[in-house]
């Protein structure tokens, strides 16, 4: 039988030492070509040394072992590594992908090593981890790191730029260049024109109440009518009051 | 559109509603009929009938000023409402006069020449009436405002509680965090084979780590100098873990170090900016705690070189907490202040207010 390649991909040195030991204990043919401290380094690896088999740790900065596994599937045996993620580890089970849990006991590792040298004496192509399994866990992995809604707006304070949650906001208010922003501590300027806002920011929690006024809601108290139709919004924390216009008062129209 | 889904929240409301304004001319229409009957049974003005005909129209006359006084002129205050009510009351009185005699079918002849005493007999009973009516209403809007407000302030309590009791709970899972112990667990067996007088000190720190953040979860407060013990101990390992790519500082005077302070507000910044800021990055970064003291403010600062808030913009759920927590135990005067950090990262101040240098002096 020719020789057996694999690489070891962990953003942690004495993980990756500690599986190479283990590794030589169980499979001492085995030979390890390289070791990637992050997710593009495996991919390099991957690329230059064509290894049979490769040690993925799920949690890597640079690309997740998810994501190499994403583009390297189909060209060697992948086997995942993970300290807990009970997700995963169900998804591996059902569907037969290899995984090594950390700390990486003896035991499962030469029952891992025993499947792998049998699937490779078999046949050589390497098996494909399902797509669809991949992606799953990926926009798990990443899905709920990225918001819809605008979380942050940046404005200058001092010679810093100070990062203002808009839950923070209580209102946004277009002015000549700029747009205002009105915070129980303070007024700041933006840049962000008030159409941009009103596309990023989560429409439940703020509403267009004016061509150049944007509201948090939960810093309403009040909203009162003149003769004329058009509404008056008065706000917890600040003593002003905000005009609202005819097209938008059907925002109050329900109570 | 968007505007039927959302829910309202429930101190939103108008300032005049129309159920309000019935409930309020069917109860004035009520007090009139009392009224009438009093002076029926006093034996003055002309009968039962008419004495209902006139109390009613003054007395809706009145509450009809005061309402439409208060359409146009929105949440009075003070003197002016007393002003505007008084006005109202005049105007109605004599209106009402006016209309009682119009359907009671006495001349207006009658009123106004014949005996001009009686005009002002009834102008002054519709504002002595009219002043009790119209403080009867005022006193229970007043009882409702403070029952609102009464209601707030349990709804503030009670939510506070529940944050508390949240990040009690949350905390007591996150000293477990099985991702951060296995991945330590794993280290510290890797390292007795490689290093076992490395792998020895991160089971110490490990341990240090643990036995603090169980104990702390459970107290209301600690100390500057223990907090930062954990969050030492926390960066320790993380460093065995990260190697060069973890740099840390952690800087606290010595005089504060047995200053109160709530339990667990600086580990979820120490945690967030290895989470989000760093391990993500493949150079990884530095990290620094710094606590500085002004005369009025107790400042600590936690800076990281990581990928700031736009590479993981979720990192806010930690954050949000924290400020949450601290806008409750200081009563509004905590704040959490994010800020780039320069060239990269950010940086996460708590500032609380600071007891006053007076009261270490007398100690």
């Amino acid at each position: 039988m020719k020789e057996v390649k694999a690489i070891i991909a962990d953003d942690e040195r004495p993980l990756r030492q500690f599986l190479k030991a283990r590794l030589s204990e169980a499979w001492p043919e085995l030979m390890i070509c390289g070791e990637a401290e992050n997710g593009r380094e495996a991919l390099d690896l991957v690329e230059r040394h064509r290894p049979e088999i490769a040690f993925l740790d799920i949690k890597m900065p640079g690309l997740t072992g998810m994501e190499v596994a994403e583009k390297i599937t189909g060209s060697c045996e992948i086997v995942f590594v993970t300290a807990y993620d009970q997700y995963a580890v169900e998804a591996f089970e059902r569907e037969a992908v290899d995984y090594l849990l950390k700390p990486v006991s003896p035991e499962r590792l030469e029952k891992t090593v025993n499947r792998l040298k049998e699937k490779l004496a078999k046949d050589p192509k390497p098996r494909r981890v399902s797509p669809e399994l991949l992606h799953r866990l990926l926009s798990r992995l990443s899905g709920k790191e990225s918001p819809q809604h605008l979380q942050y707006v940046r404005v200058q304070h001092g010679d810093g730029i100070r990062l203002i949650p808009v839950d923070e906001v209580i209102y946004f208010k277009a002015g000549d260049k700029y747009t205002m922003v009105i915070t129980r501590e303070g007024e700041s300027l933006i840049r962000k024109p008030i159409r941009d806002l009103a596309q990023e920011l989560n429409p439940e929690k703020f509403w267009q109440i004016h061509r150049g006024t944007i509201v948090n809601v939960r810093f309403i108290s009040r909203v009162s009518r003149s003769l004329t139709g058009r509404g008056v919004v008065r706000l917890k924390d600040r003593p002003e009051t905000l005009k609202v216009s005819i097209r938008y008062m059907h925002l109050f129209r329900q109570m | 559109m968007i505007s039927k889904s959302i829910p309202l929240s429930r101190n939103m409301e108008f300032f005049l509603d129309k159920k309000r304004v019935w409930k309020t001319l069917l109860l004035t229409a009520l007090f009139n009929t009392i009224i009438a009957l009093f002076l029926t049974h006093l034996g003055f003005g002309g009968g039962f009938m008419v004495n209902l005909i006139f109390s009613q129209s003054i007395g809706l006359s009145i509450c009809s000023s005061i309402l439409l006084g208060h359409y146009f002129v929105r949440a009075p205050s003070g003197r002016g409402h007393i002003l505007m009510v008084l006005g109202a009351m005049i105007i109605g009185a004599t209106a009402g006069s006016f209309l009682g005699a119009l359907i009671a079918g006495i001349p207006f002849t009658v009123i106004l020449q014949g005996r001009p005493a009686l005009f002002i007999q009834m102008l002054f009973m519709g504002i002595l009436f009219g002043t009790v009516i119209s403080y009867f209403f005022f006193s229970r809007e007043k009882i409702s405002q403070t029952e609102a407000l009464l209601q707030e302030e349990q709804i503030k309590r009670l939510t506070l509680e529940k944050k508390t009791l949240e990040t009690h709970l949350r905390l007591l899972q996150a000293q477990i965090e099985p991702h951060f112990l296995f991945n330590s667990l794993s280290n510290i067996l890797s390292l007795l084979e490689s290093d076992p007088a490395k792998g020895r000190r991160m089971l110490e720190d490990l341990t240090r780590y643990l036995r603090a953040s169980l104990t702390r979860a459970r107290e209301d407060t600690t100390t500057l100098g223990q907090e930062m013990e954990l969050v030492q101990a926390y960066l320790d390992i993380c460093k065995v873990r990260m190697g060069e790519r973890l740099r840390y500082s952690v800087e606290l005077p010595g005089r504060l170090r047995d200053h109160p302070f709530p339990p667990m507000l600086v580990q979820p910044l120490v945690e967030n900016a290895v989470k989000h800021g760093l391990e993500a990055r493949i150079e990884g970064g530095g990290i620094s705690v710094l606590v500085e003291e002004t005369p009025v403010a107790l400042r600590l600062t936690v800076s990281d070189t990581g990928l700031g808030i736009t590479g993981d913009r979720d990192g806010g759920v930690g954050l949000t907490n924290v400020r949450e927590r601290l806008e409750a135990l200081y009563d509004g005067k905590g704040r959490l202040i994010l800020e780039e950090n320069r060239p990269s990262g950010l940086k996460v101040t708590i500032e609380i207010p600071h007891e006053g240098s007076e009261g270490y002096h007398s100690r």
